[in-house]
């Protein structure tokens, strides 16, 4: 078997999620021994268009940018978006509700960046599915790198990747942790989808829905639910406004 | 009974963790709550516990359990889980004693499941009565606070002593190798007994209606509100069902290591909660509807389980009633809002019989070798395959088995031959991932058996009579296993008609066998499609496969109807069948539902409280039809 060729490539974002997968040690070195890499910033110099998967960070802000996805579609077969912000947008999503012309003052001031390409952003930004198709969505910020590597080993495979559809509390519970209302904390949990062993209430932090919701939310059931345990209206939106900003039943 | 010191306890705790070579676990404090882990010192040990978040179910079904490990560098190499440390449990409630032997039922009952088997026998049960009634708890009204089985040893912390009752010969031994006890009087007896009955008074919750009354109850209740009063409140978290002691469904998945060369099954807590419980590869939720999954938790554990076992799967220790946010799991609260209704008199649920297992079965896959394929239509591809002992699979017709390949997953298939000979035929369709996976596979290639599996038809029960064949698109490949059998054995049978339907001309499948048809005088056929794309060739009927019913004779009441194919299609037909005139008792489907374990555990393949895999796929039309979830 010839091995796959492998590209990484980041748009708008941290580069945390590049720094997750860096981080996964001995198993990059096993997927090393099955991929071959042909361009990854984060860990080498070289550079190839020459590639069978990419995997995509970040969101879109920028024509420039949006031209250079279009191309990484032409050259790769499978296209994996990986963290929250080439998933659905994320924080950057949050820009959305000013004018562009308000968030290049209120980021660069009076700097001249009329014409500038670099300069040049969209109204909004733009998750890669609103500029590409996308064939794998590895969501979270950052990315969890035990499901990583199961959707890579399943792409490598040829099985299509599957995503929990359940809730986070179903690993809550696996967990045996507090439920964090009971400890009188607000948690999206109830809502966003699981697949990061429920990280932020394991640290007893509620969840912050960065994985997105579940396909069918219960909305309004939890809405009930955050009435019933006294959160206000506030409490809710600021949480609500982080990942899951625009998004059906916030 | 016997007795210690406290302090005596304690250093009988203390021996154990240091000098027993299993691992000792107990009720430890995490928070304001309480949870079963691993004890560092008996100080630790905290008996005063009210419950614990999660039952001790989790050590006899892990929530992440690896079931076998397999090289994916060779071509059939698995390595089965079965080797398990000891461990002994401190401090499980009478409640969850109960729990524990209502599991032992279903996990060793019927077919034994071997990881579990293996777990129970390398663990020791220290029972603790309750000291602390927890709040939510219904323990009381369930007659669930007191055990007198279900432990190996069980004490009982009366302040200032311990009194234990020994019930096992490993907890006596245990308690003569570590313990300082001596033999109690009839005070001690005394005050475990003042001890208990204190307990006993001491629940606020209770459900007021006896749990023998609870199947008639639900019986009678099904259109009661408060099933959309409560789930529409649900947030279809699963909570209730993961921390349940008496619900034990699971999952099972394939996950191939990065380097591809080795990989784990493994099973992990499911729940009918959440939606995709009963999704299959179609896209098909057999269990769609939230209000409809309610019920079902609910039903199984009043009604279902009971008329199955004998036993109400609700022990009342109220685990559910904490974790769910919303407080609608409570099956308590549910009870006592439906008992100011009418009781009906309990209609039992029919559980059809199901035929008895094959020796030796659970969940690890045995050898096979792909002996012929061939390619049948675009999406259809036959496959014969040979187990590697040697063996004949020896099913019977309608049966099925789980094809396995490891890294992927498993698919149940049904078996597409006619009992008998070395090897057997299946027919798949590339749906998906492991059905995908086979079709890329030729022969010389290796995958796992499981089985067979399953209820299929009674071919002894259909001799002599005449057969209605029926079958829509891919039900023809389960159909020809008894077909196929019945024209071997003609004689045996009387008239036998087939009507078979499918989409298109490209997806008849079998044609070469379907021409055979055609030179005998002893069976009539009638074929259909759906539609005929233009300059596709077809001579025969065009319509779905209930229209050519009008087209065939046959005497309504002497005639046993085989209808198999999707839901879509069995609906429509054995609507057609009853018009005809058809006895319901006369008519034979075959189910499809989502399906893990095959063996009657995982409880994806429920229909109410019939288990498809087991009972089924063949059933008697009038066993299933007042099932609200059969059709
Ligand atoms: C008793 C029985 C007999 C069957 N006989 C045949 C047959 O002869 N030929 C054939 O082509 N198909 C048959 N099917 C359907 C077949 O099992 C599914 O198409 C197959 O499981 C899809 O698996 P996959 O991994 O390719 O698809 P995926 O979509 O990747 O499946 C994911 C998982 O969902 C479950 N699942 C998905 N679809 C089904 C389903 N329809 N039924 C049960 N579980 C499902 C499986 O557990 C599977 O591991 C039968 C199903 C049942 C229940
Ligand atoms: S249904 Fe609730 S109260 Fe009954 S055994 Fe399960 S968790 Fe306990
Ligand atoms: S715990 Fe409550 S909200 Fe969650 S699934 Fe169960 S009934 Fe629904
Ligand atoms: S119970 Fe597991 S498939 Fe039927």
């Amino acid at each position: 078997m010839t091995k796959p060729k492998v590209a990484f490539f980041d748009f708008a974002c941290c580069e945390g999620c590049q720094l997750q997968i860096a981080n996964l040690e001995e198993a990059v070195i096993d997927l090393l021994g099955v991929v071959d890499l042909v361009s990854f910033r984060e860990v080498m110099k070289e550079h190839s268009d020459d590639y069978d998967i990419a995997f995509i960070e970040g969101c879109i802000q920028r024509p420039m940018d949006a031209e250079a996805l279009k191309k990484i579609r032409e050259n790769a077969s499978i296209i994996v978006a990986y963290g929250a912000c080439a998933v659905d947008g994320s924080v950057h999503t949050l820009r959305n509700e000013f004018t562009k012309e308000d968030v290049l003052n209120e980021v660069y001031g009076d700097a001249d960046v009329e014409g500038n390409p670099y300069w040049d952003i969209y109204d909004k930004a733009k998750p890669i599915d609103e500029v590409v198709k996308v064939d794998v969505y590895i969501p979270g910020c950052p990315i969890d790198r035990d499901e990583f590597a199961r959707i890579v080993s399943d792409v490598l495979q040829g099985k299509a990747p599957k995503l929990p559809n359940y809730a986070i509390c179903v690993e809550c519970k696996k967990n045996e942790n507090i439920c964090l209302f009971e400890l009188g904390e607000f948690c999206l949990g109830p809502i966003t989808r699981a697949g990061c062993n429920s990280a932020c209430p394991n640290v007893k932090s509620g969840c912050e829905g960065c994985r997105g919701f579940l396909d069918d939310p219960r909305t309004s059931a939890h809405k009930e639910v955050l009435e019933k345990y006294g959160v206000s209206v506030d409490e809710m939106m600021a949480a609500f406004s982080i990942f899951q900003y625009g998004k059906e039943g916030s | 009974m016997q007795v210690m010191s406290k302090s005596d306890w304690l250093s009988f705790v203390d021996r154990l963790i240091r000098e027993d070579p299993s691992e000792i676990v107990g009720v430890k404090s995490k928070g304001p709550k309480f949870v079963f882990d691993e004890l560092d010192s008996a100080e630790e040990l905290r008996l005063d516990y009210d419950v614990t978040i999660l039952p001790p179910k989790k050590y006899f079904l892990p929530v992440y359990e690896d079931m076998m490990k397999y090289d994916l560098t060779s071509a059939f190499s698995v390595d089965k889980m079965v080797d398990i440390p000891p461990r002994i449990v401190i401090g499980v409630h009478p409640y969850d004693l109960v729990a524990m032997e209502q599991m032992d039922k279903v996990y060793l009952g019927d077919t034994t499941d071997e990881l579990y088997k293996a777990r129970r026998e390398k663990t020791l049960i220290i029972a603790s009565d309750i000291l602390n009634v927890s709040e939510d708890s219904f323990a009381g009204s369930m007659g669930t606070n007191v055990s007198g089985s279900g432990y190996d040893l069980l004490v009982t912390d009366l302040g200032d002593s311990v009194a234990v009752d020994v019930g096992s010969e490993k907890g006596g031994s245990l308690l003569s190798s570590y313990a300082n006890a001596g033999a109690a009087d009839d005070s001690v007896e005394a005050r475990v007994a003042g001890l208990r009955e204190g307990v006993a008074s001491g629940y606020s919750k209770s459900v007021d209606v006896d749990k023998a009354d609870w199947p008639g109850l639900l019986t009678n209740n099904h259109e009661h509100s408060v099933w959309e009063e409560k789930s529409d409140k649900c947030l279809e978290c699963g909570s209730c069902t993961l921390v349940c002691p008496t619900c034990y469904c699971f999952d099972v998945n394939d996950t191939a290591a990065l380097n591809l060369e080795s990989g784990v099954r493994t099973r992990t807590w499911d729940g009918c909660m959440m939606r995709d419980f009963s999704l299959v590869g179609g896209g098909e939720v057999f269990r769609e509807g939230i209000k409809e999954r309610y019920q079902h938790r609910i039903y199984r554990k009043g009604m279902y389980i009971p008329e199955r076992y004998g036993f109400t799967a609700c022990v009342g220790c109220g685990r559910c009633v904490s974790a769910c946010l919303p407080d609608i799991a409570d099956p308590s609260d549910v009870m006592n809002k439906l008992v100011t209704s009418s009781m009906g008199v309990p209609k039992p649920l029919p559980i059809p019989e199901a035929a008895p297992a094959a020796e030796g079965l659970a969940m690890v896959p045995r050898p096979a070798t792909i002996v012929r394929t061939e390619t049948m239509t675009e999406k259809e591809k036959l496959f014969e395959i040979k187990l590697d002992d040697g063996m004949p699979l020896g099913h019977g017709p309608g049966q099925f088995v789980e094809i396995s390949i490891f890294g992927v997953g498993e698919a149940p298939i049904s078996v597409s031959s006619a009992p008998g000979g070395d090897t057997f035929e299946i027919v798949v369709r590339k749906v998906g991932d492991v059905t995908g996976k086979l079709h890329g596979m030729d022969a010389g290639d290796k995958i796992g058996i499981r089985g067979p599996l399953g209820t299929g038809f009674d071919a002894e029960a259909l001799k002599g009579k005449n057969l209605l064949f029926i079958a829509g698109g891919l039900g023809v490949v389960p159909m020809r296993s008894l077909f196929n059998h019945v024209l071997r054995n003609r004689a045996d049978y009387g008239e036998v008609t087939i009507l078979y339907g499918c989409k298109d001309p490209s997806e008849l499948l079998f044609g070469s066998e379907v021409k055979d048809w055609e030179g005998r005088d002893d069976l009539v056929h009638k074929f259909t499609v759906d539609a005929c794309p233009e300059g596709e060739e077809w001579e025969h009927n065009v319509g779905v496969v209930g229209t050519l019913i009008p087209q065939v004779q046959f005497d309504p009441n002497d005639t046993t109807a085989i209808v198999v194919g999707p839901p879509i299609m069995y609906r429509f037909v054995i609507r057609d069948l009853k018009e005809a005139g058809i006895p319901d008792e006369n008519i034979i489907v075959s189910l499809e539902r989502r399906m893990e374990c095959g063996i009657g555990k995982c409880g994806h393949c429920q229909i109410n409280g019939v288990y498809v895999c087991k009972e089924g796929p063949v059933f008697n039309y009038a066993d299933m039809k007042d099932l609200p979830e059969a059709f």
